[in-house]
């Protein structure tokens, strides 16, 4: 059965991925939080504190009603992916990449190609709920004043991102609309590929994005 | 001219859009506070925001219904009095009301404001119906989900009152505005604070490969792996019955599944229904889009004599099944 979550993309998102770009933005944030725990504490918290000014700036409605939560953590864990994030609500918003045992109020847990979805409302979270694709622990209040608040605006995560790039924000649609004939031409190259170099690229790959559901 | 009207679940400024872009008539939506019956963290709209939705609603030709339909507590009238005063003031184009008293103020202080008589008055009998348009001018029903399709018949027979009636959604099988068992676990209320099932009370614990939903420290289901989950409210929980001397716990009452009243829509006609309703004001913007768009599709293609498209929407409904509830019930 085909998916009736992702009826709203192009009603929500002028540049929407097709999903073959969608696949590169979901490998893209896995990899992205491979990079961000080998970076440690530090450097990885300036990364995440930049990653909110910039969806704070775009969103601060959102981010407004984050703040006035009580203080509290939520664990996002993305089972597919290398790391699990810590999500501070409350007076001091904070967001850090940790391990998936961090203790915290409440904990989401699902493939991370659904936990993108539901920040960017591109999916509902019952839906995924009462299919056991997204599992919950803990305080249930938190979770669903995240889940409202971030259903309430319409979140493109990369498109965020690519908004604050200057210039290079035109590139994001132009790179959405030709995934697919690039993904094409990265298939080819890779199969012509000596296997030496084909196996290393398929261990840099799940170095960086952690084990593929199913694989 | 459409056989009936659409109205349509929002919780948020992006799920009203969603709503109004996928072809409803009217949006019904409630207050950031206990004057609604959806009163969930994170949900529901400001005054600011009202004011943008009616303004974005009304250029493309909706209407926007705001529920003030939780029962006002004793000495604490002023919040849902004020309700009514600033959905008049922002030009809502109807009140949905359940208390008498808030109907009675409505009246009197905005006589040109539409009333709406909530579902959680559970006016299910012509009398009932009769005295409401009689002492405040009422001019719709939302009628309670207990009633046969020939009972609705019946009624619209009776009555000189629209009537309105849920086709798609949670389906709540309780007298509603009357059912205490949320009440009872957690000690806040679905018709004074407007939470069935409050969320600060839900904790949902993994079992191995099973997943058991507690409410207020009951535990009131255990889905098995793979099994498809539902929301923790008592009315579908499965229980032991008989003093804990059965093996196999049961649903009691009803069990996880969602309302689909789309085949009945000839008999719905018939009974000369007026509007339906989608249910799902904690619903997020996907669903809205979703299940508003079928029925668009689905009412349209109704309406030119053609073949209702069915809705594909199993994967987002509780519990992964569809009912047409009391509306067909042999029992009843």
């Amino acid at each position: 059965m085909r998916d009736p979550g992702f009826m709203v993309q192009d009603q929500a998102h002028e540049t929407a991925p097709d999903p073959r770009a969608r696949d590169v933005e979901v490998q893209l944030t896995r990899a992205g939080l491979g990079v961000a725990r080998r970076l440690g504490d530090r450097a990885g918290g300036l990364l995440f504190d930049r990653l909110l000014r910039i969806l704070e700036a775009r969103h601060p409605r959102a981010f407004a009603a984050l703040g006035e939560l009580p203080d509290a953590r939520l664990l996002i864990d993305p089972v597919d992916a290398p790391a699990a994030l810590l999500l501070r609500v409350g007076p001091t918003l904070a967001l850090r990449v940790c391990d998936r045992s961090a203790e915290a109020e409440a904990t989401v847990r699902g493939p991370c190609a659904r936990l993108l979805d539901l920040l960017e409302g591109r999916i509902d979270g019952d839906a995924l709920f009462f299919r056991r694709e997204l599992s919950i622990e803990g305080d249930t209040a938190l979770i669903l004043a995240l889940r409202n608040t971030l259903d309430g605006e319409e979140m493109d995560l990369f498109g965020d991102v690519a908004a604050a790039a200057g210039p290079l924000r035109h590139a994001l649609p132009v790179a959405r609309r030709n995934a697919g004939r690039a993904l094409d031409l990265l298939a080819t190259a890779r199969r012509f590929a000596p296997p030496p170099l084909r196996w290393g690229m398929t261990m840099l790959e799940r170095r960086l994005t952690g084990p593929r559901q199913g694989a | 001219m459409s056989s009936f009207e659409l109205i349509c679940p929002a919780g948020s400024p992006a799920a009203l859009r969603a709503a109004v872009d996928a072809g409803a008539d009217a949006v019904y939506l409630g207050f950031r506070d206990e004057t609604n019956a959806r009163n969930f963290p994170g949900l529901n709209f400001s005054r600011p925001e009202l004011a943008e939705a009616i303004a974005y609603a009304h250029a493309r030709s909706v209407q926007v219904f705001v529920a003030i339909n939780t029962y006002p507590q004793a000495g604490n009238l002023a919040p849902w009095q004020r309700a009514v005063d600033d959905a008049a003031r922002l030009k809502a184009d109807a009140v949905i009301l359940a208390d008498l008293g808030l109907l009675a103020y409505a009246a009197e202080h905005h006589p040109e404001l539409r009333l709406h008589l909530s579902v959680q008055a559970s006016a299910a009998n012509a009398e009932a119906i009769r005295l409401y348009r009689e002492a405040f001018g009422v001019r719709r029903v939302v009628l309670p989900r207990v009633l046969t399709v020939p009972e609705i018949a019946r009624l619209n027979a009776e009555v000189d009152v629209e009537t309105e009636v849920f086709v798609f959604g949670g389906l709540c099988p309780m007298a509603e505005g009357r059912c205490s068992l949320s009440s009872y676990a957690t000690g806040l209320s679905p018709n004074k604070q407007g939470v069935c099932s409050p969320a600060s009370h839900v904790r949902y614990e993994p079992r191995g490969e099973a997943l058991a939903s507690r409410l207020g420290g009951f535990t009131i289901n255990v889905f098995g792996a793979g099994e498809p989950a539902g929301y923790p409210t008592l009315c579908k929980g499965r229980f032991v019955p008989g003093g804990g001397t059965s093996s196999d716990p049961a649903y009691l009452f009803e069990e996880p599944t969602s309302l689909n009243a789309l085949a009945l829509l000839p008999e719905l006609k018939a009974a000369k229904v007026c509007a339906l309703k989608i249910e799902g004001r904690q619903r997020g913007k996907a669903y809205i889009a979703a299940v508003v768009a079928a029925y668009r599709r689905a009412l349209d293609a109704f309406d030119r004599g053609l073949p209702v498209p069915a809705l594909d929407l199993e994967a987002m409904v509780e519990g992964g099944a569809q009912t047409t509830g009391a509306y067909t019930r042999a029992w009843r």
